[in-house]
């Protein structure tokens, strides 16, 4: 270790607990940054990959709400609104459609469990081609009365394969023949039930929520929407990227707001930097006027102090980027918690360059902040430092 | 060596101007032992800083060496201070976390002098520090944390060593060490100028300059 750099780790070293409390701040502050940016990161990867998980191009739906088309494709809201009967026939004979597939998401009460349960009704056929991704155990279903759970719907219910499930509601009863893996999306809080056992359960026997559509040429997508909204009235088409951007935009004001959280406590930070380093200044001033008498330059000892704010930014940050990683299964889970939609996979996944720009970024903040000490700190006067005695 | 001719000090306390020094005519000779000494307030202190450039003069001359240093910019005083002053201190001033040989090691970090191989070792010998190389301050007599003060003042080999009582905070057997030494550095050719309270002291020195009220009586 250099002898200034030694010096610099000892002067911090003289008050530990206030040295690592500092450090503790920023280690928060990037420890927080470091999360927000991974997870908004982890957020629109997600969101893309699952978007184009679905397999479909566009949605179909009744006149309404783009967010609540981003909701319902997302995550299945249920919308109080159904298509027409004709609009999947019209649909499936417009040119260019190389399937189209009704979808009807709705409420079935479990009072069993003292839930509700989300119903998603669609196609079985079809199933393999708007979820690629699933890892089914055991089988999609074929008959009327058997059903497809998600994952955490199975888990809380403590069915298995091939075990009987009653819904008092509608007095029928399902066999689970396939469990979906954990997909870590909302499709684990689902059972899904072949469209039209899910239309008959409702009472709705053409009803569907929304048309999924999977076009044979992607660039022509815009004329074949354009036609389809032309001679179809009262329904809406929302694209895949449509999705995506106003998911996004729902998205943005969370993300602001929590970058501007992690930045203002970065700001903290680096306050508590400037007070200790400051505090530790004046408490040494006597040592620093003897060090200018014994040869030190202004420069020297600006040198020291702001190698001193390096050291405890650079310590702080590295710890809040290891905290974060070994927290980020935690933090993911809450935040999983309190979001309405989060995409499937990590959103917390280790990036080195992020980590190091999240450092160099601490690093400049908190330099800038030891810049006010180190200045201080060389204006001293060393006689009248030492009179200080 | 160092000439002072007609140097006043003011400065400033509250309100009222202080003339901390008035109209001092003195010349140091290289390799002179010279105590200064003088009731509290009467500008001993000032006058150690003005000798050791670590201060200017109000008005007058300072000369360091033929040259003109109340002339100098900040940048060439630090680098006379550094490379021909050693400073001594009644507090010692030592880095609580820093060994001995770190803390006389200290002013070579500022000058970037790389000293000659066992030099430190040297110069803790020389003050009788052998066994306490590797000690922290808090584990040190007041006598020793002295000395190692005073191996500090040496590490970049000083022409001159400026001691403000030195010995005001030992008894009189550390007193008599640190003594000692200051007069064996005299004595190898080093010119030594202390502060002192104490007259016994100060009377073995060479020289005795006594100040009152800022004025040289003799």
């Amino acid at each position: 270790m250099s002898g200034m750099l030694k010096l610099s780790v000892q002067n911090l070293l003289r008050h530990r607990t206030r040295s690592f409390l500092t450090m503790l701040g920023i280690a928060a502050a990037v420890g927080v940054l470091f999360s927000v940016f991974s997870f908004n990161r982890g957020f629109d990867q997600g969101l893309a990959r699952e978007l184009q998980a679905t397999g479909l191009h566009f949605m179909v739906v009744p006149v309404g709400c783009a967010h609540e088309v981003a909701a319902l494709v997302l995550h299945g809201t249920v919308v109080p609104k159904y298509l027409d009967a004709t609009v999947i026939d019209d649909v499936r004979s417009t040119d260019g459609v190389e399937f189209a597939t009704p979808i009807l998401v709705a409420q079935l009460p479990n009072p069993d469990r003292h839930r509700i349960d989300l119903i998603y009704g669609v196609e079985m056929e079809v199933l393999r081609e708007i979820k690629p991704d699933w890892q089914i155990t055991g089988e999609i279903p074929t008959a009327p009365h058997e059903m497809l759970m998600g994952y955490d719907v199975a888990e809380h219910a403590g069915l298995t394969l091939g075990d009987e499930f009653r819904y008092p509601a509608v007095d029928e009863t399902f066999v689970v023949t396939g469990i979906i893996g954990r997909t870590n999306s909302q499709d684990d809080a689902f059972v899904y039930l072949d469209i039209a056992t899910a239309q008959r359960l409702m009472d709705n026997p053409d009803g569907a929520t929304a048309i999924g559509v999977k076009v044979a040429s992607p660039e022509r997508m815009g004329s074949i929407i354009s036609e389809l909204e032309e001679a179809v009235p009262g329904i809406q088409t929302v694209t895949m990227s449509q999705v995506m951007n106003s998911v996004a935009n729902v998205a943005a004001s969370a993300k602001s707001l929590s970058l501007a959280i992690a930045l203002v406590a970065l700001v903290i930070g680096a306050v508590g930097v400037m007070n200790s380093i400051l505090m530790a200044v004046f408490e040494r001033s006597q040592e620093i006027g003897m060090m200018r008498a014994i040869g030190a330059s202004r420069w020297n000892i600006f040198q020291i102090i702001l190698k001193e704010t390096t050291i405890l930014t650079m310590v702080g940050g590295a710890a809040g980027i290891a905290l974060a990683t070994v927290g980020a299964r935690l933090i993911e889970n809450y935040v999983r918690r309190i979001m309405p939609y989060v995409p499937g996979g990590d959103m917390l996944s280790f990036d080195p360059l992020l980590a190091l720009a999240c450092v160099g970024f601490a690093l400049v903040v908190g330099v800038g902040a030891g810049l006010y000490p180190a200045w201080k700190a060389s204006r001293i006067n060393p006689i009248e430092a030492i009179k200080g005695s | 060596m160092i000439k002072l001719k007609n140097v006043e000090k003011k400065y400033r306390r509250g309100a009222e101007e202080v003339r901390a020094l008035r109209g001092i005519d003195l010349e140091i000779q290289a390799g002179e032992f010279a105590s200064v000494i003088g009731p509290s307030g009467a500008g001993k202190t000032t006058l150690l800083h003005i000798l050791g450039c670590l201060d200017l003069p109000s008005s007058g001359e300072l000369h360091f060496d033929g040259l003109r240093v109340d002339r100098m910019r900040e940048s060439e005083l630090v680098t006379l201070r550094r490379n021909k002053i050693g400073f001594i201190f009644q507090q010692f001033y030592l880095i609580p976390g820093l060994s001995v040989v770190d803390n006389i090691a200290l002013p070579l970090l500022f000058s970037k002098n790389k000293p000659a191989p066992g030099r430190i070792e040297e110069l803790a010998r020389q003050v009788g520090l052998s066994d306490r190389l590797h000690h922290v301050p808090a584990q040190l007599s007041g006598g020793e944390m002295q000395r190692t003060a005073i191996a500090r003042a040496l590490v970049n080999d000083p022409e001159v060593i400026l001691a403000d009582e030195p010995t005001g905070n030992l008894d009189s057997a550390n007193s008599e060490k640190i003594f000692d030494i200051l007069h064996k550095l005299h004595q190898n050719g080093l010119t030594v100028i202390m502060i002192t309270h104490n007259p016994e002291l100060a009377g073995r020195a060479g020289r005795t300059i006594s100040i009152k009220d800022g004025i040289i009586e003799q």
